[in-house]
């Protein structure tokens, strides 16, 4: 195989997981040199240089402004987007506003770094990871995100690969990444509902697979419901606990919170499989005295459900949406896969079940399934797999306008792609010599709907009457769902310059430089 | 077969082409050669030439003589190429020199519709060659084969088909030619025809898939269904569809819209002899009288932009209606003359009647422009009735 092994990432909002094919064609789950098979997408910048992982979480006690956990949910958004508004008002870190409306992370003052740059060291980790199993380098990779993602958003998780050193063979949709490593693949036809509750989102997709061929067809979601909120859900009521029990108010010392929320992490985590458990932190406060204060509780099953239940009626909305937008009912579902750690909880599995009228199957390893499904793609694209083939479309229409006029679709949200559509205009006046435009995606007319992803320029057009120059502008979204343009005049046929005035994301040439300084930083 | 085999011939330099008519037809028209199917004296037969610029030359002909050959599916035959006049000759010869620059737009009946219409299904999927030499050439020939066709038979389904159907030959066809299938070759070149192929296959089910809902035969097929507003006419239709065999000559010089020139790019555009098509070429296929009546109706309300796009909609059904193209154009000019954009609109008019000399609205709205510089839509909705 040319130029490296390749690896299968599940780049997730709170924890990544790494996984390769073996040579007995059997996946492996890569692990952390703790021997965990998860990577917290945590990176701590200390003075010292940054450490990512299941250490930088001290981080979160000792820095919190300069330890960036979720920065996935960053990743090519724009800074006045109102998730980001709201993000920005409940996470520890400062976010600001980059050069060209992107959100970017501000560490200390005069110190901003995009979050590309953040799961690139995350992806560097996990590449390093792969290096140590195969013995060899690593420099591809096929990365799974979110099937709703966006075009700024999937060139955001490429150029974070780049900078990792990783050339990104496919970006795989999280939804068929379940799917295929689920097995779908081996299996009858069937019609699938994916649910995946992980660390910070709930994404939900319906997809068919017939025949070997993968279709995504609706995709919903509620970015900020996961196992995070449940354990928060769970400290908030265990710190009422300690104000009742205890008669002291720890709600304002980080750490305290810091540890109740690592016990009550832990206590979910067993009430998963027992009805009850004993939670117990040792040293929870210690007093001016210098006496530690010990706090220990019994934990039943219906208590951290009765406080998680107005996160869990949270489940059923995007159930129900991703339903109405392939015009299915529940019937037509055939089987329903649970994806996630978060999906190990059985008031999970007892709410979706109850949202979509079915048991949902049981998997062995919900937090690895995608990485699984990823691997596979690996092993698909270098032909080791045959007869599977994922059809992927359009997750939103990309539309584009000319002079500050209205936007005008161009490919319909849905089109298979890969897919090519054309518009064409003219000169407005006589010698015009460029033409400008915007690309947005969205469908809607009118702009400020829609995602502006770049202002482009045809330039040197030949010297002609106004109106006889008709630029023919094609637009076409390749295999992994890239956007490319191409121009030509329409009277003569001729390849027409493409000049580029805007653009969301990182520029190439800085990506370009990064990739540098990461490779050569230790 | 009554409409005759369509043989296509090759030529990769401007010197074949030379030898083609300076030594391998004999006294001006006959050519003799090996073809692999039976035959019979009379047959007809359509030579497509095509030259290194991917320009094809389709050349009618008779069957003067056919001997099978013993032991074999092979026949020789002696073919009279009836449509190889001076005017082809000299075309072929200007085009040699590199000076061509055709200025009639040649009236070109569409290509003929694949002889086998293929329903692909998963069982037929088709072994690709391991040699990737001969991989890049069959996509090389498949793309240059489908660009060529209208949208349903890129799918190599009827017309009519229903939903079923048509997602059942898409799925089989891009069993075949996904590029992810060829991703294990690591040669760009073969990726991205299988990309461009499969483009032409999405494309061809996008728009069925659109056509199949505006017609009201299908709710919903796969996800979401939403109308691109008013694309423009496939692309390779405009290069290849326009002119009118009805009156060629009339044609000739006279309209300098933007059909006036081919378009080389990107489509292969068939250049076919105007006195050609002996045998009734599926232009003349008219249909899709509903959606016209519906057009016309939003036209004559002064909506140009539905109009546009229901007309769209009806054009991948009845891609060789000229009646129903000249009218999408004639809307979109009115949409461009909405917007106050007269010669935008006027190369619409000039397209609209290049593509059907008898579209008398067209005719009739821009010989309004060029009296008065303008025109008054409200008043001259009339005509659409």
């Amino acid at each position: 195989m040319k130029g490296g092994r390749a690896v299968g990432i599940d780049l997730g909002t709170s924890n990544s997981v790494a996984a390769v094919i073996d040579k007995d064609g059997r996946p492996r789950i890569l692990t952390t040199a703790e021997g965990a098979t998860m990577l917290p997408s945590v990176v701590w910048f200390t003075n010292d240089g940054p450490i990512i992982g299941e250490r930088a979480r001290d981080g979160l006690d000792f820095s919190p402004d300069t330890t960036i956990f979720g920065a996935k949910r960053l990743l090519g958004r724009r800074f006045d987007h109102p998730e980001i508004k709201k993000l920005a008002r409940i996470l520890p870190y400062d976010l600001t506003e980059a050069p060209n409306g992107d959100t970017w992370i501000q560490l200390t003052p005069g110190r901003t770094i995009s979050p590309e740059e953040v799961c690139a060291l995350v992806l560097r980790e996990l590449r390093t990871m792969a290096e140590a199993h195969f013995g060899e380098p690593v420099t591809r990779a096929v990365i799974t995100i979110p099937a709703w993602y966006d075009a700024a958003q999937r060139q955001a998780t490429k150029d974070a690969a780049q900078i990792a050193g990783l050339a990104v063979l496919r970006l795989l949709s999280e939804p068929t990444a379940a799917a295929l490593g689920h097995g779908a693949h081996r299996g009858a036809n069937r019609k699938y509902l994916v649910c995946d509750l992980g660390g910070g989102t709930f994404d939900c997709a319906l997809v068919d697979v017939e025949g070997g061929i993968f279709e995504v067809l609706a995709t919903t979601g509620d970015p900020f419901l996961g196992g995070d909120d449940v354990d928060r859900a769970a400290v908030e009521n265990l710190v009422r606990d300690v104000r009742t029990t205890k008669g002291m108010d720890i709600s304002t010392d980080a750490v305290a919170i810091e540890r109740l929320r690592i016990a009550a992490q832990r206590a979910k985590h067993e009430l998963s499989s027992s009805t009850s458990t004993t939670l117990h932190v040792p040293e929870l406060v210690q007093l001016p005295s210098g006496r530690n204060v010990e706090y220990s509780r019994a934990l039943r099953r219906d208590e951290i459900e009765l406080w998680s239940s107005p996160l869990l009626r949270r489940l059923d909305p995007p159930i129900r949406g991703a339903l109405e937008q392939a015009k299915r009912k529940r019937e037509d579902v055939e089987d329903v896969l649970l994806v996630g750690g978060m999906t190990r909880m059985p008031a999970v599995r007892r709410e979706i079940a109850k949202a979509t009228g079915r048991e949902p199957s049981a998997l062995d390893n919900p937090e690895e399934v995608v990485a699984v499904g990823a691997a596979l793609e690996v092993a698909r694209l270098e032909g080791t797999i045959e007869g599977v083939l994922l059809i992927d479309v359009a997750a939103r229409g990309l539309s584009i306008s000319t002079s500050g006029g209205d936007c005008e679709l161009v490919i319909a949200q849905s089109s298979v792609i890969p897919t090519r559509e054309h518009r064409v205009f003219g000169t407005r006046a006589d010698n015009q010599a460029r033409v400008e435009f915007d690309l947005w995606e969205g469908e809607s007319p009118e702009a400020d709907n829609n995602r502006h992803l770049g202002r482009y320029a045809v330039v040197d057009l030949p010297e002609a009457p106004a109106g006889d120059v008709l630029v023919l502008l094609e637009l076409t979204i390749d295999t992994d769902g890239t956007v490319r343009l191409g121009a030509t005049e329409l009277v003569s046929g001729e390849r027409l310059q493409l000049e580029q005035i805007f653009h969301a994301g990182l520029a190439r040439a800085d990506v370009a430089r990064l990739a540098r300084q990461l490779a050569e930083s230790p | 077969m009554a409409a005759g085999r369509t043989l296509h011939v090759r030529c990769a330099t401007w010197e074949q082409v030379d030898a083609f008519h300076t030594r391998k037809l004999r006294r001006g028209k006959l050519l003799s050669m090996k073809v692999p199917f039976q035959t019979q004296n009379g047959a007809q037969v359509t030579l497509g030439l095509e030259l290194p610029n991917g320009v094809v030359v389709a050349i009618d002909g008779n069957v003067l003589k056919a001997s099978p050959i013993e032991g074999d599916s092979k026949t020789w035959i002696e073919v009279e190429l009836v449509g190889f006049t001076e005017e082809v000759l000299a075309r072929l010869r200007s085009m040699a020199k590199g000076a061509e620059q055709i200025v009639k737009p040649a009236p070109a009946p569409p290509p003929p519709p694949p002889s086998k219409p293929r329903v692909a299904t998963s069982s037929n999927v088709v072994e690709q060659p391991s040699d990737e030499r001969a991989l890049f050439q069959q996509l090389t020939g498949e793309l240059r084969r489908l660009r060529q066709l209208a949208v349903h038979e890129v799918l190599g389904v009827s017309r009519d088909a229903d939903a079923e159907t048509v997602r059942v030959a898409w799925m089989g066809l891009v069993r075949r030619h996904h590029p992810d299938l060829v991703a294990r070759h690591n040669a760009p070149a073969i990726t991205h025809l299988a990309e461009e192929l499969t483009i032409l296959l999405n494309r061809a089910y996008d728009r069925l898939r659109v056509a199949l809902v505006a017609e009201g035969r299908a709710t919903t097929i796969g996800s979401t269904l939403q109308h691109p507003s008013g694309w423009l006419v496939g692309f390779e239709d405009l290069s290849s569809v326009d002119g009118s065999p009805v009156k060629p000559r009339s044609a000739s010089g006279s309209r300098p819209g933007i059909q006036g020139t081919p378009v080389p790019a990107p489509a292969a555009p068939a250049v076919t002899n105007a006195n050609a098509a002996p045998t009734t070429p599926p232009s003349n296929v008219q249909g899709g009288e509903a959606f016209e009546a519906r057009a016309r109706a939003m036209l004559l309300e002064g909506d140009a932009n539905t109009a546009q796009e229901v007309l769209a909609a009806a054009l991948c059904v009845y891609p060789r209606s000229r009646p129903l193209r000249s009218l999408y154009y004639v809307a979109s000019a009115l949409a461009a003359i909405y917007k106050g954009e007269m010669m935008l609109a006027t190369s619409q008019l000039e397209t609209a009647l290049a593509h059907y000399n008898e579209c008398n609205e067209a005719a009739t709205i821009l010989e309004e422009i060029r009296k008065h510089g303008h025109v008054r839509v409200d008043e001259i909705k009339g005509i659409f009735r």
